[in-house]
């Protein structure tokens, strides 16, 4: 596993200009209020882990990044100005990858997609398709349908349709937790080394804490019903991150603890 | 299924036809029935010889598959157009369904007067019956297939930034294959029957016609040499929308 990529550390919590900023951020369905004033920002090139019970809200704030859902109070804004539908430069990846796959496609033809979204000539497509699905160790699937591929591989499609939009920002929707614990952690080390190469914003979505401290510059936990920011944690290990060592380090031990307690208070 | 086992089934099948086939003779020859009413497969298989060797029953052949195919596909493409104009908004959905619901258990036998009337006793008017009668299969098929579209993948489509059309292009259509195909297998089979009852009505050259006149004259050796040869061609296009299917939905085998 190629994982000691050497990568220059990164800034971690707020930048001087966020490139995303939650503005005192409400949001109701129908007499149901699902999330309570959020206001938080991510700076550039920062990788955020968002982490809660069910019920906290946390994929429904992705979704506001990702202009697939309006808030009802408040705003979200990028890269200054307030988003009101889907960016060219945001990618989404969601979890069910069996289903956010065109089954009628084969692996080349789901990573075209979203080239044929930003309107790349159909000559340019054959080169950039192969350049990424070699990126995600996929060359020999190219022409294989989804419903041939495994779940970690639907999941590497699915990472490579997401970089075929060359993403400022890539906005992940718990997109390993439906993967056996090798394989994701395979997966969080390539997604990790991908987007740091590009020195790409992440914002992570996940219920699992381990993996929250792993792979984030900063841990937003949040309360349930409706959703609130409880606690902000900065995570300081250092990059690349090791699934041995990093796991080991003091600092990762201390958060565990500190957070693990925290939700558990939060819980009763 | 392993080879030898399909080999089997096969064999399996054809071994029925043949039984059945010598049922047909056993009664044609034994029961008493005049051959004027019931011939035997002989007597059918000669007749279906001669006339394929005088080129006239192939010449009726192409013209009533001629016929079925030239509804068919009028029907296919009007029916998987309109069936994606309705089925992708729902608006259209709730405006034009309950019309299309009053108006397609209506027999197509019952338009059959009004489109006379319009086009008179005519290879056209045949034609409109045809497609009138299998337009419904496809439509309705397209119509579930376009609407029915995975949540998960009209987000994708979101995400993306693509225009209704291309959504409709790239997610709906595509969705929508095997419904259509489904559809269009089963509007093959009611042009067909069309095809046949329109030659009737019209007298338009074709097998229909063919196996009327043939009744009309007792020769029943011919009328039968005719079913005979419609049961062929239903059995052939449907081996054919088969093949085409099985090569179009091949990213649903595993």
């Amino acid at each position: 596993m190629d994982t000691n990529v050497a990568i220059a550390p990164r800034a971690a919590g707020d930048t001087a200009e966020p490139l995303i900023r939650f503005h005192n951020v409400s949001h109701s369905f129908g007499s149901r209020q699902i999330i309570d004033n959020v206001d938080f920002s991510v700076g550039r090139s920062e990788f955020v882990c968002l982490i809660g019970p069910s019920g906290c809200g946390k994929t429904t704030l992705l979704r506001m990044v990702g202009g697939l859902l309006t808030p009802s109070m408040g705003e979200v804004t990028y890269a200054g100005h307030r988003v009101d539908g889907p960016e060219s430069d945001v990618a989404f990846m969601f979890q069910d990858y069996s289903k956010a796959l065109l089954p009628w496609r084969t692996a080349s033809g789901n990573v075209s997609l979203a080239l044929e979204a930003a309107r790349v000539p159909r000559a340019e497509r054959a080169p950039r398709i192969e350049a990424l699905l070699a990126k995600v160790g996929l060359s020999r699937h190219a022409d294989h349908y989804p419903a041939q591929l495994s779940g970690g591989m639907q999941q590497r499609l699915q990472i490579a349709r997401c970089l075929a939009q060359d993403p400022a920002v890539l906005l992940m929707d718990e997109p390993f937790g439906a993967l056996d614990a090798m394989t994701r952690q395979a997966l969080q080390d390539e997604m990790l080394r991908l987007i740091e190469t590009s020195a790409t914003t992440a914002l992570f979505v996940t219920h699992d804490l381990e993996e929250a401290l792993y792979l984030g510059d900063r841990v937003i936990a949040l309360y349930p019903n409706p959703g609130r920011v409880a606690q902000i944690f900065d995570v300081k290990l250092p990059r690349p991150r090791n699934q041995l060592t990093s796991r080991e380090d003091p600092e990762f031990l201390r958060l565990r603890r500190e957070i693990f307690d925290f939700i558990r208070e939060g819980e009763t | 299924m392993s080879p030898v086992v399909r080999l089997l089934w096969f064999g399996g099948s054809v071994a029925v036809t043949a039984l059945l086939v010598l049922l047909w003779q056993l009664i044609a020859t034994y029961s008493g029935i005049p051959p004027v009413f019931l011939p035997g497969p002989d007597r059918a298989w000669n007749a279906l010889v001669a006339g394929i060797g005088t080129g006239e029953l192939t010449r009726l052949t192409w013209a009533t598959v001629e016929r079925m195919l030239y509804g068919w596909v009028l029907a296919s493409m009007l029916g998987i157009a309109l069936g994606a104009l309705i089925g992708s908004s729902r608006r259209a959905r709730e405006y034009i369904g309950p019309t299309l619901e009053l108006v397609r258990p209506v027999p197509v036998s019952a338009f059959m007067p009004i489109v006379m009337a319009f086009l008179g006793l005519s290879g056209r008017m045949v034609l409109v019956v045809i497609a009138i009668g299998s337009i419904w299969p496809v439509l309705l098929a397209t119509v579930h297939g376009v609407s029915n579209v995975e949540p998960r993948l009209l987000e994708v489509s979101r995400s993306l930034r693509f225009s209704r059309f291309q959504t409709l292009w790239k997610f709906a259509l595509p969705n929508a294959q095997t419904d259509i195909l489904a559809g269009m297998r089963l509007g093959l089979t009611v042009a067909l029957v069309l095809a046949v009852i329109g030659e009737m009505l019209a007298s338009e050259a074709g097998l229909g016609y063919h196996i009327l006149t043939t009744a009309r004259s007792y020769r029943s050796d011919q009328l039968f040499a005719g079913v005979i040869l419609l049961g062929l061609i239903g059995l052939a296009s449907n081996l054919v929308l088969q093949a085409i299917e099985w090569r179009v939905l091949r990213w649903r085998r595993r």
